[in-house]
């Protein structure tokens, strides 16, 4: 008779033998998976706790770095704002040295401008008066308001040019106005070189009739026909200027003509001569 | 740009063509003259100016009296008025001031200082 495998069972509940060291066995090893999947799980844990502390790391590394990244930048817009920088200094430099070139140079137009006026104003005003009288009180007002001088005054030589003889004066008492000999005096000196005597060494408002600032000698046609001198000038005047000395020679060339073509001119009458002395002119 | 006028008064007719010289340099600026004081009074009744610069020596109507009537006209006590004068009149130059002169040049003048005075006044650049 066949028999039947689950007869065993049916006939005993205990297991038998071999299942009961199988099932120790399979147990065993439950209990070894078991603490193997713990420990597994506890691995874990603990290295994603780390892949985190890690992460963390990671990111405060990066963001360093991307700091550093950012402040490497803004170093090199620094540089380049530096670079700019120093151009544009240096640009506007060059600017303000032309800006003040030119200001100088508007400066000096000016001035140069200004002492033309001056010597156009003092020449159109000594040619423009017909009668000795205005010549004079011309020639008197160049030397105060344009020479500044305080003290002066203007002598022609005598018929025998043995003196000087003072014609206008301003700012000298009677007694120095006396005409002077044109030999052995400084006056006479200058009248007969035609060479001025400009005492730049001193302060001209200290000048005096006996230490003249300036004396200046008047010339007609090649010959010197008398002299300005300036005795003094203003306090505030402290020394002739460049303008001053091309007044004097503008005085010097054209006073003593001007001063004897009104003279002519106040003889005649105020007469025009007729066109017949214009005709033969040859030009 | 704006037009300025100024009204010179001077007597002497060389310091009169050099004032007007020299103004006429400021590019915005026309320029009138006056011989002196009375026909200063004359023309600023028949126009406006936006400065005056006087001398203070004149014959007829001097500069200090010129800047005292100036000064009483409702219609140009407001009009800055510059003086000419020499460095040894200190005591009319102080005048002129209190009286309302707004500045003061001393002879002999130099056309540079004459614009920049007109110019500082009238605020041109």
């Amino acid at each position: 008779m066949a028999s039947d495998p689950h007869d065993r069972s049916v006939k005993d509940d205990e297991p038998g033998r071999d299942l009961r060291s199988e099932r120790d066995e399979v147990l065993q090893r439950f209990t070894r998976g078991s603490r193997f999947a713990q420990e597994f799980l506890q691995d874990y844990e603990s290295l994603e706790q780390r892949l985190r502390t890690l992460e963390g790391e990671n990111a405060a590394l990066r963001s360093t770095i991307e700091a550093d990244h950012a402040v490497r930048d803004l170093l090199r817009k620094i540089e380049t704002l530096e670079v700019e920088k120093a151009e544009l200094i240096s640009r506007f430099k060059s600017a303000e040295e032309s800006r003040s070139s030119v200001s100088s140079r508007m400066t000096e137009i000016e001035l140069e401008f200004a002492n033309l006026a001056n010597l156009f104003v003092a020449s159109s005003q000594l040619s423009s008066s017909l009668s000795p009288r205005a010549v004079a009180r011309r020639i008197k007002e160049i030397l105060a308001q344009l020479v500044g001088a305080e003290a002066y005054a203007m002598y022609l030589a005598n018929s025998d040019g043995t003196e000087l003889v003072p014609i206008a004066s301003e700012g000298v008492p009677g007694e120095k106005l006396a005409p002077v000999r044109i030999r052995d005096s400084l006056l006479g000196e200058v009248f007969t070189s035609g060479e001025a005597r400009v005492n730049e060494d001193s302060n001209p408002s200290q000048g005096s009739p006996e230490h003249p600032a300036a004396v200046l000698p008047l010339e007609l046609d090649e010959r010197n026909v008398g002299v300005i001198a300036i005795f003094a000038t203003l306090s505030q005047k402290a020394r002739f200027s460049t303008v001053d000395f091309e007044l004097f020679r503008l005085l010097g060339r054209q006073a003593a003509v001007a001063l004897v073509a009104a003279s002519l001119f106040m003889r005649a009458e105020h007469k025009l001569p007729g066109l017949e002395a214009f005709l033969d002119l040859s030009v | 740009m704006a037009e300025y006028s100024c009204l010179i008064v001077e007597d002497s007719p060389m310091m009169r063509q050099l004032l007007v010289f020299a103004l006429s340099r400021v590019k915005s600026l026309r320029v009138t003259e006056a011989d002196d004081g009375v026909d200063a009074l004359r023309k600023l009744a028949s126009a406006r100016y936006d400065i005056i610069v006087t001398d203070i020596n004149m014959p007829i109507m001097d500069g200090l009296k010129l800047v005292k009537r100036v000064r009483s006209d409702p219609l140009h006590k407001d009009t800055p008025i510059v003086i000419i004068t020499t460095e040894g009149s200190q005591a009319d130059r102080q005048r002129a001031l209190q009286l309302g002169a707004n500045a003061y040049i001393t002879k002999p003048i130099q056309a540079p200082q004459v614009i920049a005075t007109v110019k500082e006044l009238l605020k041109i650049q």
